[in-house]
């Protein structure tokens, strides 16, 4: 027994002592280290809620994959300055970006926008999506609300500062849309770029018509 | 960690009474104390290392219970984030609670100490998260003010090791292949499991000591492991592409340079050799949803006497768990079910022997059992809007086989009565906590409600009701107690910084 008592005792301070080592920038989840590299972060810590090629399992979290470099690189460095203030930023990605380097976040950002996204199972009701399409394509010139594509392009795919609506969770489309029309938790004239625009975008738009135009993005083909 | 109704003798504990006036002076300072803090200064160690909300790892911000984020920021280690430079965080809770009947008792001021009275019920102060890339550690000291009950009705407190798990973690990322594997150095079976259907995480609001809550919803059957909490063990695991989840350990008696995972604890539990513990799970995610589905196991061989080998307790624990997660703000929703079974073989002396207690006309009972065996299904659906209202439910039902070994209570052969004060008997019986059916079966339900104001306290309310205790409905200690005088209202309120 005695004999047992010290394996268990060595073997357990042994491995530890071994395996422990300090830095590991291949495979680190570090946020406050320059020398991991965006790449890295995007495997170790990104992929826990958005998925390892930018897909997010759960609607609380954006599908990132082939979003713009230029939205991806703005929101970064929102979220690092504290200007992105809407809940899902401030809960989840102040922390994780505090420290991140303009390095990093391009880095972030490359590996993102090159990921290719996922088809997605569509989620809402076909009545619903061709409401949505409506919106996306036409407008609401009633509302003097434009049409999504003029900005966000015709397939939803995102133009450089606007970003790609394409296979995004709707869930996340309708609450973001609501921070716009509500807040100004993205819209205040610090952030980057300012979301002004779509705050006046949204400003008229009613419960039924974020639901729906929400719903069409999400359907929308991804390739 | 250990069943906080157990209460034991430590030496040169120091005395503490906390007055309900004090414990409720205590109480608002420490709210405002929290509530003056403000949301980006006042977080405790993990949420100060990865500078996100509780909800991040939490379901709804109802700790402990992980979200499928949080288990992944457990399997990597703690490693997560940015190291700290005070790597801190102190727990406490204040508490107050009443069981339904303290009439039916001899004593009730020793069967219901502190009833109706609000005391702070622990404190606890972890010390750990990230250390480097690959190792991270969660370490829990805890103070019990409660601890030790003396003659004279006055407490003493003591400090002692908690929950324990230093880990080394790595995370190999390859193509569409995802897979973490790790190691854990810990002092109690599950403590390093991921899902909160494990033996270690499924009762985890803190049970204060002094008897009045002896019956509180912490207190019912909740799966366990027979070996108890303040052994030491090593684990190995992975987890393979955040769908298939083993690991293998084994648990010894802390001594020597791991004896530091059981200080202040007295006495420690002495196990035989190298104990087998096992896990396996399934996990899914699609949407707003998790399954897991998993098994896990251990077996123990136990000294009641660390200086006697033929006083080995040997138990076969073995549980099927289930666990689903609803969680798209403001919803988190949680649904929990464990089937879990106990093999306990007793010594070889203390089988097949007879008992003191008789029947009703003096009759001798049936010998010890050589060993008995228990199932326990337990159930609890929790919700909790916008992550600061919530409530569960939970039911548990436990059977097992009669024995009577396990009785405490009992016809004595002098005088043929159920007596715990004539001098006149041989066989004295223990009225409130005993059990006069050899039975272990308690079935009932426990209904919560909480409240968090901000996301480092919690208000609660828990409701715990019985309609079987001891393996009877009434009557179950042979002094006319029922198992609903048993019902107890716990209220508290948990403060974590």
């Amino acid at each position: 027994m005695t004999c047992t008592r010290l394996t268990i005792s060595r073997a357990s301070w042994a491995v530890l002592a071994l395996v422990a080592g300090c830095a590991n920038p291949e495979r680190s989840r570090d946020v406050a280290n320059p020398a991991v590299s965006g790449a890295v972060l995007a495997q170790q810590v990104c992929s826990m809620c958005h998925g390892l090629g930018g897909t997010a399992v759960s609607p609380n979290f954006p599908n990132l994959a082939a979003q713009t470099d230029v939205y991806l690189v703005s929101q970064l460095k929102n979220f690092r300055a504290r200007q992105r203030r809407d809940p899902a930023g401030f809960e989840y990605m102040w922390g994780l970006s505090h420290a991140l380097t303009d390095a990093q976040i391009d880095g972030l950002a490359a590996y993102f926008s090159r990921s290719t996204p996922q088809r997605q199972r569509v989620e809402g009701k076909a009545e619903r999506i061709a409401a949505g399409q409506h919106i996306f394509e036409q407008g609401l010139p009633a509302k003097s609300i434009p049409a999504c594509a003029g900005c966000h392009g015709d397939k939803g795919q995102g133009n450089g500062m606007f970003p790609r609506l394409a296979g995004q969770h709707g869930d996340y489309l309708v609450k973001q849309l609501t921070v716009f029309q509500r807040t100004d938790e993205r819209s205040d004239a610090q952030t980057i770029p300012t979301g002004a625009v779509m705050k006046t975008v949204a400003h008229q738009l009613g419960r039924e018509d974020i639901a729906n135009v929400a719903a069409y993005a999400q359907a929308m083909p991804n390739r | 960690m250990d069943h906080p109704t157990e209460l034991t003798d430590i030496p040169g504990g120091r005395r503490r009474m906390i007055r309900p006036r004090g414990a409720w002076i205590m109480a608002l300072t420490l709210a405002l104390l929290a509530l003056a803090a403000g949301p980006a200064r006042a977080v405790p160690l993990f949420n100060r290392q990865t500078g996100q909300n509780c909800v991040a790892c939490h379901a709804g911000g109802q700790f402990p219970e992980l979200t499928p984020y949080g288990r992944l920021f457990k399997l990597t280690g703690y490693t997560l984030g940015q190291r700290t430079a005070v790597p801190l965080s102190a727990m406490a809770v204040v508490s107050a609670a009443t069981v339904a009947n303290t009439s039916k008792s001899l004593s009730p001021g020793s069967d219901f100490q502190k009833d109706r009275d609000l005391i702070l019920a622990t404190a606890s102060l972890f010390v750990g998260g990230k250390i480097t890339d690959n190792v991270g550690a969660f370490v829990q000291i805890t103070y019990d003010p409660y601890a030790v009950s003396n003659a004279d009705g006055s407490f003493s407190g003591h400090t002692n090791a908690d929950n324990m798990d230093i880990r080394w973690a790595d995370r190999f990322i390859s193509g569409e292949r995802d897979l973490i594997v790790g190691l854990s150095l810990n002092n109690n079976p599950s403590v390093s499991d991921p899902w909160n259907t494990a033996p270690a995480w499924m009762q985890y609001v803190p049970v204060p000591s002094p008897t009045s809550y002896q019956f509180i919803d912490g207190t019912t059957p909740y799966p366990g492991y027979a070996s108890g909490g303040n052994i030491a063990g090593l684990t190995a695991y992975g987890f393979l592409n955040r769908t298939w989840y083993g690991e293998v350990g084994a648990y010894g008696t802390a001594r020597g340079p791991l004896s530091f995972v059981t200080r202040g604890v007295a006495p420690r539990t002495t196990l035989r050799g190298l104990n087998p513990y096992w896990r396996l799970a399934w996990n899914h995610e699609w949407g707003a949803h998790s399954l897991m589905l998993g098994t896990g196991g251990m077996l123990a061989r136990i000294y009641q006497d660390p200086g006697d080998p033929t006083t080995i307790d040997r138990y076969r624990d073995w549980n099927l768990d289930a666990q689903y997660q609803y969680l798209l703000d403001p919803h988190a929703l949680t649904a929990q079910l464990v089937y879990a079974g106990r093999r306990h073989s007793y010594p070889a002396a203390q089988s097949g022997q007879p008992v003191g207690f008789v029947d009703p006309a003096g009759n001798a009972l049936a010998n010890t059992n050589a060993a008995d065996s228990t199932r326990l299904l337990r159930a609890k659906l929790s919700y909790v809007y916008q992550a600061r209202y919530g409530g569960s439910f939970s039911l548990f039902s436990l059977t097992g086989t009669t024995n009577t070994a396990n009785q405490s209570s009992g016809f004595d052969p002098a005088t043929l009565t159920i007596t715990a004060t004539d001098p006149n008997a041989t066989q004295l019986s223990l009225p409130v906590n005993g059990n006069l059916s050899g039975n272990p079966g308690t079935r009932g339900w426990t209904l919560e409600a909480f409240w968090m104001p901000v996301q480092y306290i919690r208000i609660g309310a828990q409701y715990t009701g019985y309609s079987r205790y001891n393996g009877a409905a009434s009557n179950y200690d042979g002094f006319g107690r029922n198992a609903k005088d048993n019902n107890s209202l716990f209220l508290y309120m948990w403060v974590a910084y």
